[in-house]
């Protein structure tokens, strides 16, 4: 029973997860080689380990430790802030490289990719895996760190064969052998099998992927919703989750959180930062010509706890000094003296296309109009000579003061690396080789 | 208008002559003999043809010979799109393989006498298969190096251009990382 294949297929479809090898880490050390075979870990300014070279993961280092503890088990680790700029500009390339393969990717995250090759194989004269495997190589060619790749009918089969071997496998999964990869898998291990549903399979009796997907679609019916029917079918070798190929072109929310050291009880400085972030918020807005209309601020203790309140504004805005003015009526009751906070946020949702064009009997739309136009300016003055160029006044203080103090508040060496011409907002957008050139 | 031109013009290759009034009647279809004479007298005015001292017609300007641009009928023309279409940005110019493409700045003066400068901003190709000769990006001993690749009793060196510096003789396997491409220094 065990070995009856789950599916007779090979590949009807052909997809492709791709997926960077301790992305950020890597892409650290491929542009200084005195970072290479040594234990790297980015996320200084947040405090904990965003990203584990290899060398760090051996050590026992985690994903999400504090660096206090970092530095115990790991004297030996090299800290570094995060450079997104860099990481951003190297998954652009990542993306623009499988493309010229195919024009059917789905950009799922900033170090992975699906993409469909179905039906290349005449075009290109090669076959699945080796298409697989020439992009692998080019990435490694063209960007200088590795990528893991998994081939499957699927999403699903796919990025478990992206998972398989790391780092720089790859692992070709066809509908045959789907049964032999399940095998040994817990469920929670699947892509879209949450803690939730994989602690529920477990009451049931259902302890691996296998095992789950060799019941009977009956029985997988009657106890599961939807998305969790649909990742059965994956596992049985069906294509059911279709690539997005698209992409987001609009958001139903806008979320702009941050936080500062040391933590501060300083009622003008903690509500400069969250003018800040509302501005920030304002910004991503207007950038998709979006306004909201009902937005959640708040404080985040030094317990860790948060506090916050919702509000609602009279009309559609992307305008921060509106949204200002309604967060300082009733930031006090939310604002305690006698407690620390290490962090603001804000949270812009129920948002519609910005459009000025109710008019109503006191002449708002005609001051928004004007706002608007206002705000047009600001953008392009930010656009030209860097964000932030004009700011609100409120939000001085948090411009005034570095975000983190200490060894959080260090800059990313590429941002202590400017070339003329360049300015603290403003570099070109190649990624730059690190360390010394004799 | 265009269209009576045409008709006229086609005459002329057919016949290696200019019609008559009545000829010009029947060939664009207008009816009156004044209609034909205000006809000409447009033409005339817009240069097309001439009328000589007997108030026979000659060919002036019918090919429509200034007209190349779109509708641009005389004086230079704007600077078209069309003439724009074969240049390239700078960063075209400096980049031929985008998603290959580094920069790094030069620390050192190792490279002085091949021009580029502590300061100095260095364009280099990751996936370029180095030639002899190449100015390289190379790793030696953890850091980068910026020489001239050649080539010494058959093994690959590192050579820089400065009498300061000796050759680099990498001991084990030699790590290339990137090919030069461009040298960029910017003074304002």
């Amino acid at each position: 029973m065990n070995d009856q294949p789950l599916s007779i297929h090979s590949f009807p479809r052909a997809i492709l997860h791709i997926d960077g090898d301790a992305f950020f880490a890597a892409c650290e050390q491929s542009r200084d080689p005195s970072l290479k075979g040594k234990p790297v870990i980015t996320g200084k300014e947040r405090g904990i380990a965003a990203s584990l070279s290899y060398e760090a993961k051996a050590l026992g280092v985690k994903r999400g430790m504090r660096l206090s503890e970092i530095k115990k088990i790991c004297p030996g680790a090299i800290l570094l802030p995060s450079d997104y700029e860099t990481y951003s500009l190297l998954s652009q390339r990542f993306y623009a490289i499988v493309r010229r393969y195919t024009p059917d990717i789905e950009e799922y995250g900033i170090d992975e990719c699906f993409a469909d090759i179905t039906g290349l194989r005449r075009p290109l004269r090669m076959s699945y895996p080796q298409i697989a495997e020439k992009i692998q190589t080019d990435l490694y060619e063209n960007l200088g760190f590795t990528f893991s790749v998994g081939l499957g009918p699927n999403k699903t089969i796919a990025k478990i064969g992206s998972k398989w071997k790391k780092p720089s496998g790859f692992t070709a999964i066809p509908g045959y052998l789907i049964h032999e990869f399940l095998k040994h898998k817990p469920t929670e291990d699947i892509w879209g099998i949450g803690p939730q549903t994989s602690a529920y399979l477990k009451k049931v009796g259902v302890h691996t992927a296998l095992e789950f997907a060799r019941k009977s679609e009956e029985w997988v019916k009657s106890k599961f919703t939807k998305p969790i029917y649909e990742t059965w079918q994956e596992l049985n070798g069906k294509f059911i989750f279709p690539l997005d190929t698209i992409g987001r072109t609009t958001y139903t929310s806008v979320q702009k959180v941050k936080t500062f050291t040391p933590p501060s009880n300083n009622r003008d400085f903690i509500f400069s930062q969250l003018s800040k972030n509302v501005e920030n918020a304002c910004i991503k807005l207007r950038r998709y010509n979006l306004a909201a209309t009902q937005g959640t601020f708040f404080l985040k203790l030094q317990t860790f706890r948060y506090v916050g309140l919702e509000l609602k504004f009279s009309r559609p805005t992307a305008i921060p000094s509106e949204i200002i003015k309604v967060i300082e009526a009733h930031f006090d009751e939310v604002y305690d003296s006698q407690c620390l906070y290490r962090a603001t946020g804000i949270v812009l949702f129920n948002l519609e296309e910005h459009t000025v064009n109710q008019l109503d009997l006191f002449n708002y739309a005609l001051k928004a109009m004007e706002m608007k136009k206002l705000y047009a300016s600001v953008d392009k003055i930010n656009e030209r000579y860097g964000k932030h160029t004009v700011f609100l006044g409120t939000s001085f203080l948090a411009h005034d003061h570095p975000q983190h103090e200490k060894e959080r508040g260090d800059q990313p060496e590429r941002k202590q690396h400017l070339l003329k011409g360049e300015n603290k907002r403003q570099r070109i957008g190649i990624p730059m080789f690190m360390g010394t050139v004799n | 208008m265009q269209k009576y031109q045409d008709k006229i013009y086609k005459f002329f290759k057919k016949n290696k002559r200019m019609p008559s009034f009545r000829e010009i009647s029947r060939i664009t279809g207008l009816k009156s003999t004044n209609a034909v004479s205000k006809l000409v007298d447009r033409l005339a005015a817009q240069g097309v043809i001439q009328k000589d001292a007997a108030g026979k017609l000659i060919p002036k300007n019918l090919w429509g010979a200034t007209k190349i641009l779109g509708t641009v009928a005389a004086g230079f023309p704007s600077p078209a799109e069309e003439e724009l279409v074969d240049t390239i940005s700078l960063d075209e110019f400096l980049i031929a393989k985008k998603e290959a493409t580094y920069m790094l700045k030069v620390s050192g003066d190792s490279m002085i006498d091949a021009g580029i400068h502590p300061g100095d901003m260095v364009l280099a190709e990751r996936n370029r298969t180095p030639k002899e000769g190449d100015i390289v990006i190379a790793e030696v001993d953890n850091e980068w190096t910026m020489k001239y690749l050649r080539k010494q009793n058959g093994r690959l060196v590192l050579e820089p251009a400065n009498k300061k510096y000796k050759t680099i003789v990498p001991d084990a396997e030699l790590n290339i990382a990137a090919v030069v491409i461009a040298v960029i220094r910017k003074y304002h």
